[in-house]
């Protein structure tokens, strides 16, 4: 790393322990993973990462975290909109409260969670009577990975909304459009990389997310199982190589879903500075 | 100060110029209002309500009982610790980070910031199970920590590498972009009035970006306090030793001991929710700092 | 104390910022770097100041090789072009920061700072704003705080990079009569960078004229103002009218007008520059042996004490600038549609450089 002359001091400091820190921490650690799998034969991987158990969770992990993602990409952009575009009693603490998901530790969450969805809770007892089971189902997964993604579009959309010029709008509006019109040719394009990005990382998050989904899933093999849970359960086994295995694959899918939202928020910034 | 602000009267003018033009008729705009907010409680209310509701629901004296019990005690003791190690060793490796990365130009920049965000990328568990890779029994250093009688897997070490490692690039996060748009000329003014780079460190980098540290400091402490899945990973689960706050929470639960997990987790909602004002505070100054600009002519 | 600058180079990337640059500035002396953006005149300042290092070259001070000398010791005070105020500091604290952050043993005792800042507000004129924060000032006030900062080390050499070019209009004039002043008072060696021609004509004891990383002129502001040497510095400082020409048998042509030029054989037939200040266009009702072409009068701005005209010439298209004096002007009794001849003086030729 070659770095242009500059002035101020502390560079080759400041560099260094950067990179010893991440080193130590994150990048060594991480390779850890990579290397106990090596030991294992692409046969053997294989046959861990595919086994009809762990395939079930991947389907799980990946549909509830779509469902839930997707569900948060609509009430996110319409929560940004309502917050930015409206003004009504309370709106002040509503936007703070955006970010529980965030500062609310999972466990406690998924307690929560599980005690207002099972039979006798505030809402499972609504929906009990109507054969809709949530705690303890698949639909529970979704319920807590909407949840813990829940500020991420909303977080994302907001400041673009904000920024948006009401002249173009009132551009529109004096060319004729009407409003669904403005919105869709107008104001949607200019947040739709916005809702991407957020989307993405409310997805990204939910496919790793642990804590808030094991106490309301129900846990059975092969329906209401998650990915990292399969992770546990070899560890507790002692079956290492079949938990790194699995970790692998997912650290894999992160490492591609970083790289996306980096390239999102790239193209995002970008396009903003352009506008400017 | 005259008694209206050019900022007051461009937000005023930005109100009135919100015309019919460009708003929703009143009954598009009071039913997605509403649509908002019955998700917002039905996804962020109901759950936090439900946790002080069933935290005393078989009364305060057992709630004040579960909180009171040895083992809650060490929970919270436990949870302190990782987080009052976490918390400095992420905040000084964030001041580093933003340093080189917001006052230098160098190659490769931007995958070390890519690198930075990898822990958020990351699921818990395994960031837990790269822990156990190395320190566990059949780790790398497995064998040669046993030998020396160390134990960082089951033990508190492990639980605060594990929070470190998710905790990490909080602080980073906040400060880098904070630092790239403040540039570099006040640091070079300092530098040429002769300050050295402590003194600039200290009296002119810091103090301007003390929000923003502060932000990160704060989101850093609520991760570390919450962690879950990672710290589950390396904890090993032993009552009075090794269990955090949520973990503890998770035993109780299991225990069908719903009353003093809820009391338990009812503190970290508490947490939670003084962690959410201190946010909003954190945003409101820094927010404010910029307009108090020309009172005087 | 003096600064000589020994060729100098510097480059970023592909760009070549600074070639060989050569300049030396006597103790006590307020030179400008004058130039366009992008001419190289902030990195030349930046270099001075030791907050950029040159690719090749030497800097002295007081003929002491002062190239590889660190910032803090070169005892340079050096005023930013936004300032950069230090934003959570008063204006006081930012005064006193360059005494504060001494080494305890050269320290000033906090009675000395207090007496010292004090000094330095009253000198700018500011001491009523000492509790305020930078935000708090005007653009002028930051300014002037951003000086009294740089002054409170005592400086050997002051640098200022674009010192007025934040600032509007009004507050810019004054600003620049006083800094003029202050100088005068103080007589520390100073360099200001500016891309304004006007500011460095009414400021600076000496002009030194960049474009393009290279420096085209060093000379007081009646030099290179009278007498540009290159086709950059004529048209940079001040209007300027262009005449292109042929070089015929060793003489260019404004119209009739033949022009000696210093030509060798091979400028035969090369392109030939010739530049005029509007104020060197004179006009003749009728036409005489001195006169170039005949033009028409298409446009009169007569405000103020001098009379600008625009003519458009008769055997081509170009438009030409004239300046009258109002007696002068009232004397020939023009008005839109004249018609009149020509009659250029101090002409300066340049034979096919690309201006």
């Amino acid at each position: 790393m070659a770095q242009k002359k500059n002035v101020l001091p502390g560079f080759n400091l400041s560099l260094g322990y950067t990179i010893l820190y991440l080193s130590l921490i994150v990048l060594i650690p991480l390779s850890a993973a990579f290397i106990r799998a090596s030991s294992l034969s692409l046969d053997e991987f294989w046959h861990i990462v595919t086994a009809p158990r762990v395939m079930a969770s991947y389907r799980l992990t990946f549909g509830a975290s779509l469902i839930g993602a997707l569900i948060n990409a609509f009430f996110g952009l319409l929560t940004a909109w309502v917050l930015v575009r409206y003004s009504f009693p309370g709106k002040k603490i509503i936007d703070a409260f955006v970010d529980l998901p965030f500062a609310l530790p999972t466990a406690v969450a998924g307690i929560a969670l599980t005690a207002i969805y099972s039979q006798n809770g505030w809402i499972g007892s609504f929906l009990e009577p109507h054969g809709i089971k949530v705690a303890f189902t698949p639909l529970g997964v979704v319920i807590a990975l909407t949840f813990i993604g829940l500020p991420f579009v909303v977080r994302t959309v907001q400041p673009v909304l904000e920024d948006l010029e009401t002249e173009t709008e009132e551009a529109a509006a004096s060319l004729g459009a009407g409003r669904l019109t403005t919105f869709s040719r107008i104001i949607f394009p200019s947040i739709w990389p916005a809702l991407i990005t957020g989307f993405a990382l409310s997805f990204a998050r939910a496919i790793g997310e642990y804590g808030s989904v094991i106490f309301i899933a129900g846990n059975m093999p092969m329906v209401s199982e998650i990915t990292p849970l399969i992770i546990i359960t070899k560890l507790e086994q002692y079956d290492y190589a079949g938990a790194t295995a699995v970790a692998v694959v997912m650290l894999l899918i992160s490492f591609f879903l970083l790289l996306l939202i980096n390239g999102l928020q790239w193209f995002t910034n970008r396009r903003n500075q352009e506008f400017r | 100060m005259a008694n209206t602000s050019p900022s007051q009267m461009t937000l005023y003018r930005a109100k009135v110029a919100r015309n019919r033009a460009t708003s929703e008729p009143a009954w598009i705009k009071y039913s997605l209002i509403s649509l908002a907010l019955l998700f917002l409680s039905l996804f962020l209310f109901v759950p936090l309500v439900a946790v002080f509701t069933e935290a005393l629901r078989k009364g305060l004296d057992t709630y004040v009982t579960a909180l009171s019990d040895p083992d809650a005690f060490s929970a919270i003791k436990l949870t302190l610790v990782a987080a009052l190690i976490s918390v400095p060793l992420n905040l000084v490796f964030g001041i580093a980070a933003s340093w080189a990365i917001a006052k230098f130009e160098f190659k490769g920049k931007n995958i070390l910031i890519t690198l930075i965000d990898l822990p958020f990328a990351v699921s818990p568990v395994v960031a837990g199970l790269i822990y156990v890779l190395i320190f566990g029994l059949q780790g790398w250093f497995g064998s040669w920590l046993s030998d020396h009688n160390i134990k960082v897997i089951f033990a508190i070490p492990g639980i605060v590498l594990a929070t470190v490692f998710v905790t990490f690039p909080f602080v980073a996060r906040e400060l880098i972009p904070l630092m790239q748009a403040q540039g570099k000329e006040e640091e070079e003014a300092g530098l040429v009035l002769g300050a050295s780079g402590w003194q600039i460190l200290w009296r002119i980098t810091l103090p301007n970006v003390k929000w923003g540290l502060l932000y990160g400091v704060i989101l850093t402490n609520a991760r570390a306090m919450g962690e879950f899945g990672a710290v589950s990973v390396v904890s090993g689960h032993i009552r009075g030793m090794t269990n955090t706050m949520p973990l503890h929470v998770e035993i109780l639960y299991n225990e069908y001991n719903y009353a003093a997990a809820f009391a338990v987790a009812s503190l970290l909602a508490f947490l939670a929710l003084v962690t959410l004002a201190l946010k909003s505070f954190v945003e409101w100054q820094s927010a404010r700092v910029p307009t108090q600009i020309e009172d005087i002519s | 104390m003096s600064i000589e600058i020994r060729n100098i180079q510097k480059s970023f990337g592909n760009f070549q910022a600074l070639s060989n640059i050569n300049l030396d500035v006597p103790t006590g002396e307020l030179v400008a770097l004058l130039g366009p953006s992008g001419c190289g005149k902030t990195s030349l300042l930046r270099i001075i100041a030791g907050l950029e290092s040159p690719d090749v070259g030497t800097i002295l001070f007081h003929g002491d090789d002062a190239t590889h000398r660190d910032v803090r010791e070169r005892q340079v005070g050096f005023v930013f072009q936004h300032y950069a105020l230090f934003r959570h500091m008063t204006v006081f604290e930012n005064v006193a920061f360059g005494l504060r952050v001494r080494p305890k043993s050269t320290r000033p005792t906090e009675g000395e700072i207090h007496r010292r800042v004090r000094e330095l507000l009253d000198l700018v004129q500011l001491d009523w704003l000492s509790d305020r924060y930078p935000p708090q000032l005007s653009g002028g006030q930051r300014q002037r705080i951003a000086l009294a900062r740089a002054l409170a080390v005592e400086p050997k050499v002051l640098l200022l990079d674009e010192p007025f070019g934040a600032l509007d209009a009004k507050v810019r004039k004054d600003l620049r009569r006083w800094l003029r002043r202050l100088h005068d008072e103080l007589h520390i060696t100073s360099v200001f960078v500016t891309h304004d021609q006007e500011e460095a004509l009414e400021v600076a004891d000496r002009i030194v004229v960049m474009n393009h990383g290279k420096i085209e002129q060093i000379g007081t502001p009646q030099e290179v103002y009278d007498h540009p040497s290159t086709p950059f510095v004529y048209q940079f400082l001040g209007n300027v009218n262009l005449f292109h020409s042929r070089v015929e048998s060793g003489k260019a042509f404004i119209g009739n007008l033949p022009l000696e030029v210093d030509a060798k054989d091979e400028s035969n037939n090369s392109t030939a520059f010739a530049y005029v200040r509007p104020h060197d266009i004179d006009i003749q009702k009728e036409s005489n042996i001195q006169s170039a072409f005949e033009a028409k009068v298409i446009y009169i701005h007569s405000l103020g004490p001098l009379v600008r005209l625009e003519l458009q010439r008769e055997d081509q298209s170009d438009i030409i600038e004239s300046e009258l004096t109002r007696e002068r002007f009232l004397q020939l009794d023009l008005s839109i549609g004249s018609k009149v001849y020509v009659q250029p003086k101090n002409i300066r030729v340049f034979l096919n450089e690309t201006a």
